[in-house]
């Protein structure tokens, strides 16, 4: 199948799609009260951006995205280096990764309350949570999976320190699996931010709340396309850049 | 090069012991290489001719014996450097970067070092592809990236691990002419691993072969040969034949 022929198909999905649910409300298969309109969400979005409040919420709930992201995919990738480089690390914290792995991160919100308070640092924290794991596996697993033969060649070359090692070998060879934990984690980041707002933290999901509180289906639809749209935006810029940083790949 | 300094080995090997678990797979093996000599070390495989480098090189300890391998102060050279078997470039650096892996610790400024690498890079032919990714570089183009990369160190001692086995019969044969016509222009004393002989016979001042005196033993140095052949045109010689003939009687009868 040729890619526009593709394009064209996954277009007419799409539309296909909003259009029986367009057709379904309107002949009254659906009540109106459980869904809203599709033709009816362009506008809803306007009114929301002339009011001032989707730049508002937007901006909050980034703002917890980014500090939230940012320091679990740091702390994954340090912790899941280290564990996989160094063997009395990875038996000092083996038993604990098992332990603490399976909580979910909303399992935390107890704690990020009492730690935090009900602030923004509290939303960033959850966030971080599933990132953290994302990131630790993807980075642990990929640096123990690098060719041995590499880190011979460094030290044939008098690379025998861990530095050295570590930065001419080890993160450069595991960097296509560090990347793909860091794209997962970008996407994971998204799933926690609204929950994580849910209880009274200003932002996506607070105002996702309010709204179905009102039953204003029309404006939660409008926010959880919002979400779509930032995740396909940031993905697509964290491919870009993916490909520039493994553009050595075959 | 005056007599004196021929007279010291670069490579001085003692009572060498190598084993995996409680396997000794090695027994007392000497070996003195000197400035400038062509070693070739022969034998069947599994024998332990990798490891056997790998200990020379000290890229592995032996459980015995001393390896020594004199350098000086010199801070822009390296005593050793290695061609291994798969070329193993990085394929995250480009060949230019590759070429510079040892380069990178010793004494010398960016554009030194840029310049170090390009030398050896010419030296193979393969200048051109300095911003080449390797990936974009047939096999044996891969191959002589990684014997730049070992030259660009300036080793007292190069070590090659079998490196033309993984090539085809031609690529083969141009590289085993190339790294003849390379000595000529190089300073190091190599030290060469093959499990072909001819391929030892052709390249080598003195072969060396190990093997086991009776089964069940640990392998040692059971022969040693010199190859008593001019260096060029070795293949199309009336005694080549010979040579190589009086190599494999010596692996024969062990």
């Amino acid at each position: 199948m040729s890619r526009s022929k593709r394009t064209l198909l996954s277009l007419c999905g799409l539309a296909g799609f909003l259009g029986l649910w367009e057709l379904a409300l309107r002949s009254g298969l659906l009540p109106g009260s459980l869904v809203p309109l599709p033709s009816m969400i362009p506008g809803v979005l306007w009114a929301e951006i002339a009011d001032g409040i989707w730049l508002e919420v937007v901006t909050a709930s980034l703002s917890h995205y980014a500090v939230g992201v940012l320091i679990g995919s740091l702390l994954g990738i340090a912790v899941g280096v280290a564990a996989a480089l160094l063997p009395r690390f990875n038996a000092v914290h083996a038993w604990l990764a098992r332990l603490l792995r399976p909580i979910p991160p909303l399992a935390w919100i107890p704690f990020a309350i009492i730690w935090f308070g009900i602030n923004p640092s509290a939303a960033a924290f959850i966030i971080s949570i599933g990132v953290f794991w994302i990131n630790y596996f993807a980075s642990h697993s990929a640096v123990r999976s690098v060719d041995p033969g590499y880190d011979e060649v460094a030290r044939a070359f008098g690379h025998t320190g861990f530095m050295s090692r570590l930065t001419r070998v080890s993160l450069p060879a595991a960097a296509p699996g560090i990347l793909g934990g860091l794209r997962a984690g970008l996407g994971q980041g998204w799933m926690t931010v609204v929950a994580a707002e849910l209880f009274g933290i200003p932002g996506i999901g607070q105002r996702m709340m309010e709204a179905s509180s009102l039953l204003a289906t029309d404006i939660v639809v409008v926010y959880m396309l919002t979400i779509a749209g930032l995740y396909a935006l940031f993905d697509f810029v964290f491919v870009s850049l993916q490909r520039r940083l493994l553009r050595w790949q075959p | 090069m005056s007599a004196a300094d021929t007279a010291i080995p670069v490579l001085n090997a003692r009572g060498i012991r190598l084993g995996f678990g409680d396997a000794t797979v090695l027994d007392d093996v000497d070996l003195a290489v000197h400035p400038r000599e062509f070693v070739a070390i022969v034998g069947a495989s599994g024998v332990g001719k990798s490891t056997l480098l790998r200990a020379l090189s000290g890229l592995l300890s032996p459980r015995a014996g001393t390896v020594n391998i004199p350098h000086g102060q010199d801070r822009d050279s390296r005593a050793w450097s290695m061609v291994f078997q798969a070329p193993r470039l990085f394929p995250w650096r480009r060949v230019r970067a590759n070429v510079e892996l040892g380069l990178e610790g010793l004494e010398l400024s960016r554009d030194e070092r840029r310049q170090r690498a390009l030398e050896p890079l010419a030296l193979v032919g393969l200048e051109e592809y300095a911003e080449r990714w390797p990936h974009t570089l047939s096999g044996g183009q891969q191959q002589r990236v990684g014997i730049a990369r070992a030259l660009a160190v300036r080793p007292r001692v190069l070590f090659m691990d079998e490196p033309f086995s993984a090539l085809d019969a031609i690529t083969r044969r141009r590289l085993q002419q190339e790294l003849i016509d390379l000595r000529q222009r190089t300073e190091a004393a190599i030290v060469f691993v093959t499990h072909d002989i001819e391929e030892a016979v052709l390249l080598a001042d003195q072969v060396v072969v190990l093997g086991r005196q009776a089964a069940g033993q640990p392998a040692g140095v059971v022969a040693r040969h010199e190859v008593t052949l001019p260096t060029v045109e070795r293949r199309d010689h009336p005694d080549f034949a010979d040579q190589v003939q009086a190599v494999e009687a010596a692996i024969g009868e062990h």
